[in-house]
């Protein structure tokens, strides 16, 4: 036999987690697009996969990205959990970083210009811009 | 009789394998999160209706899932094999830039796309004969100004093995 080959065929999968009440295990189901012989359309097609959680940080419905292990922790489970991409109720958007909810932003994008201009204003006040030359050392 | 549906195109073998995006072995998930109303979303969702049967047909292995609604930018995101992940913006662009775009940064370039087919020809010699899974012809009988098979159709007298062996035999008498 040619070398160790790895535990599962998929590397990296995402998912949706549908199920939390295995200890330090999610059950998280994947969806792959399958293509229909007659129809030549693509369709999602469903599996289900047990991925190892240890520190149990996932709620149902978060989406998940599972990493193979090397080798199977038990009968059922060949991934662990790499990152949770999006968090049910708390997703942030990669491109701004802030928290986002369906097509609105729960954070305001820019800061509030008004106390730029306050803050502006007392650091010219602070500056004392006199004209007087200043003493010469001797 | 016409094909059902909006664009049936999409659904003929012809389209599917005339995509241009064939991923680097390195890609392994592309993610693509897009929004059904609004025209900044357009193009990502042209993208979506057109092009991505024809990275699926063209990329089997690569998983490719669809987010709706979730954030008020659309954005493709792909997951590389060693972790990297590469986040691209696609807010207003048409369907075709983003196509490009993709091809130019993770998709095999053509040099590479013509260097595998000539690799894959030169495997497959067509010179060869044997079984039909594997090879084109089985028999010689079977190309165009050959002998046809003489259960297809009769030899002519003069080729046949007791018409010969009789003439070998007169001839030796």
């Amino acid at each position: 036999m040619s070398g160790r080959q790895a535990s599962v065929h998929a590397k990296w999968i995402i998912g949706q987690v549908i199920g939390t009440k295995m200890k330090k295990t999610a059950k998280v189901r994947v969806t792959r697009l399958v293509l229909d012989p007659y129809l030549l359309k693509y369709y999602n097609k469903r599996k289900t996969y047990f991925a190892h959680d240890a520190l149990e940080q996932c709620t149902v419905g978060d989406v998940v990205l599972l990493k193979a292990l090397p080798e199977k922790r038990s009968k059922h489970v060949k991934h662990e959990l790499a990152d949770i991409v999006y968090k049910v109720g708390q997703v942030v958007d990669p491109l701004t970083g802030k928290r986002v909810a369906g097509k609105q932003y729960l954070e305001p994008l820019t800061e509030s210009t008004e106390d730029a201009e306050v803050s502006l204003t007392e650091k010219l006040g602070q500056l004392n811009i006199t004209a007087s030359a200043p003493p010469s050392p001797s | 009789m016409p094909m059902k549906g909006r664009f049936p195109i999409r659904r003929t073998l012809e389209y599917l394998q005339k995509g241009e995006i064939v991923f680097k072995k390195t890609v392994k998930i592309m993610t693509v999160n897009y929004n059904t109303h609004g025209d900044l979303s357009e193009g990502a969702r042209k993208f979506v209706f057109f092009n991505i049967p024809q990275i699926q047909y063209k990329n089997p292995w690569v998983q490719i899932m669809m987010f709706k609604n979730m954030t008020p930018s659309p954005f493709l995101r792909f997951y590389l094999d060693d972790g990297e992940q590469v986040l691209v913006d696609v807010e207003g662009k048409h369907h075709k830039e983003i196509t490009q775009h993709v091809r130019k940064i993770l998709g095999k370039s053509d040099k590479v796309l013509e260097a595998e087919a000539l690799a894959k020809m030169e495997l497959s010699n067509p010179a060869n004969f044997g079984p039909k899974k594997y090879f084109l012809r089985e028999c010689m009988s079977e190309v165009e100004g050959q002998v046809p098979h003489p259960g297809l159709v009769p030899l002519p007298k003069e080729m046949t093995g007791k018409y010969r062996a009789k003439l070998a035999a007169v001839s030796d008498d």
